[in-house]
């Protein structure tokens, strides 16, 4: 759970960088790093931070 | 007669000046340089300062001192030498140049000294921010913090981040550090890292441009490696502090800053992709703060909170610092250092639009002072009290916001900018706390991370157009403008920054430190945190005489 949350953070950073190639408008590369920034913000705080709070010192 | 001469050598000394700080309006050099035709070596014979006798009795007013005499002379006429050249206008010109240079040099160093001063800022507010029974450990990693980390940065650091800069006109436009590492993607050339400039003497580095760009460098990468510390502060163990900061210090912040600053990637998304002038970052709000915050954000998941810090369903305790004075003493100590983190970041006060250094120090204080009314007034509405701490964040909050912008905003888009800064930083506690239940004793994810990331993208949203650094950014002509003064690529490629921080930055960071955790441990034991650090780590409490309570857990 936390390697993919790690792998899904980094993949959001991909996509945004493609965005460059993938499309040429403005509006398209946008919509694309914002994609990009949500899937990043997935992988932080919907994978890796969950995987780490299971096992919380406060959980004990 | 001699009144003529010095007019004509007075135009002569601000025709270069003017050159440089309006490239693109040749007809404003115009008359000077007719003026300079007319002004031959022979006018400059005639020329001389106050005799020896004279300035001999003394110079109370100051008149006597800086004059002709103070001229560096390539072929001086001497006794032995009589037929020599004397002062000639090649004199004249280099005399303006190396005036150029020192009024810069000199301003960067200043500016240098006065973020170094910042380490003393943070080290009080996240050591009044702790309790008193980690006071010692918390104070010692701020102060290690600056040594591990210019170690760090002056073996590979600087290298990677500063290698490929290529040449600051500011600075004398050298060419020592011109060794970036590029690949071709998409049929672009992108910057990856510097190559040059190790040990500050590798590759012709040992050189008066590299030393004052490192040490102007290695200050700003020193506070985002002290970030780190507050966010883990009470429970990390300074074994894996030391190799943490130093990791930090010669890869993770200076690969970034390279992408931003260096001549990587980021700073090319303008002329490469026609992304506005490419991700425009003035003085680090994303570099630095956003790189330490969220670097931090990484360290508090991966190492947990402190013991007490939550109870048994996730609710969170507070667990107060011992000495609000500091704190607050700290975050002055921050604003009056961020006049050289940000007027600073011009590298320079003479030419190529440093001038603009009395706007970008007035947009920085109007930021801090927004910020910290942002967050008082957040609070007070909210709990009913003004709360001391987060009115402090709120300041910090303000300023690292303003950082990116400052450069490129005016006075009005600067309050905005820092108003929203002191409510999200509050917002951010919140969420950080209570959402993901991370542990930030400094609340420094939200400071410097989410106030980072908030700087970097307004930008792409205020940056007027106004500016001017010497007639183009990052290779693109003109002012960086914003998406409300009419670019919306701008915004796309600060936001490219921020998914890079998020991204990439985030991922480096916490896989670095997990490594680190796999091989030596990050956390203290439990006994040792409920003891307090002081003893146990440092040997020695930071407050002898006073009577320590510790907390017990679980019960």
């Amino acid at each position: 759970m936390a390697i993919a949350g790690l792998i899904v953070t980094l993949l959001g950073f991909l996509i945004s960088v493609f965005s460059v190639s993938v499309s040429s408008s403005t509006s398209g590369r946008l919509i694309i790093v914002l994609i990009g920034l949500a899937v990043s913000l997935g992988g932080i705080i919907g994978l890796l931070n969950p995987a780490y709070m299971k096992n919380a010192n406060w959980r004990k | 007669m001699k009144t003529t001469r010095l007019l004509l050598i007075l135009i002569l000394c601000l025709a270069p000046l003017g050159l440089a700080q309006t490239p693109a309006a040749p007809a404003a050099a115009a008359p000077p340089a007719a003026a300079s035709a007319a002004l031959t070596d022979q006018d400059l014979k005639g020329l001389s300062g106050p005799d020896a006798k004279a300035r001999a009795n003394g110079d109370p007013d100051g008149s006597l001192t800086g004059t002709t005499n103070d001229i560096t002379i390539a072929d001086p006429v001497t006794d032995k030498n009589p037929k020599a050249k004397g002062l000639t206008i090649g004199d004249l010109a280099n005399q303006i140049g190396q005036n150029k240079i020192a009024i810069n040099f000199t301003w960067t160093l200043v500016c240098g000294f006065l973020v170094m001063f910042m380490q003393a800022g943070f080290a009080v507010v996240e050591t009044g921010l702790c309790r008193v029974k980690n006071a010692n450990h918390t104070m010692m990693m701020n102060f290690m913090v600056y040594g591990v980390g210019m170690l760090a940065y002056w073996l590979i650091g600087f290298a990677i981040q500063e290698g490929g800069v290529g040449a600051v006109a500011n600075l004398g436009a050298s060419p020592v550090l011109s060794h970036e590492y590029v690949v071709t993607i998409f049929g672009k050339p992108w910057g990856l890292w510097g190559q040059g400039g190790y040990f500050l003497t590798h590759a012709g580095s040992y050189d008066v441009f590299a030393m004052v760009l490192f040490l102007f460098q290695m200050v700003f990468m020193d506070t985002a490696l002290t970030i780190v510390t507050g966010t883990v502060a009470e429970r990390w163990k300074y074994a894996a502090f030391v190799v943490s900061s130093f990791v930090m210090g010669a890869f993770i912040y200076p690969l970034f800053a390279n992408w931003a600053w260096g001549g990587g990637w980021l700073a090319t998304l303008g002329s490469s992709y026609g992304l506005g002038h490419g991700y425009a970052d003035f003085a680090g709000s994303g570099v630095v703060h956003s790189v330490g915050g969220i670097t931090a954000l990484a360290m508090g998941i991966l190492i947990g909170p402190r013991l007490g810090k939550f109870t048994r369903d996730g609710k969170p305790l507070a667990m107060p610092g011992h000495d609000l004075l500091i704190v607050l003493t700290g975050c002055f100590i921050l604003a009056f250092g961020w006049f050289g983190f940000n007027p600073g970041s011009t590298l320079g006060a003479s030419g190529n639009g440093s001038l603009r250094i009395g706007s970008i120090a007035v947009n920085t204080m109007l930021a801090g002072m927004a910020g910290s009314f942002g967050a008082l007034l957040y609070m007070w509405l909210r709990y009913g009290k003004p709360d001391a701490s987060m009115t402090g964040n709120g300041l910090l909050a303000g300023l690292v916001a303003i950082t990116a912008p400052s450069g490129f905003v005016n006075p009005v888009c600067s309050v905005i900018i820092g108003l929203i800064g002191g409510v999200l930083v509050c917002l951010s506690v919140e969420f950080v706390e209570k959402v993901m239940r991370v542990d930030d004793p400094v609340g420094a994810i939200s400071v410097h991370g989410a106030n980072g990331l908030w700087g970097v993208i307004s930008v792409g949203l205020f940056a007027d157009g106004k500016s001017n650094y010497g007639g183009s950014w990052n290779g693109v002509d003109g002012s960086v403008k914003g998406l409300f003064y009419g670019d919306p690529g701008q915004l796309v490629a600060q936001l490219i920054g921020c998914a890079t921080l998020i991204g990439f930055v985030f991922t480096f960071g916490f896989v670095v430190n997990w490594v680190i955790d796999a091989f030596m441990g990050q956390r203290v034991s439990a006994a040792t945190e409920l003891a307090g650090l002081d003893m146990p780590e440092m040997g020695a409490l930071c407050y002898p005489e006073f009577e320590v309570k510790t907390q017990s857990v679980g019960a």
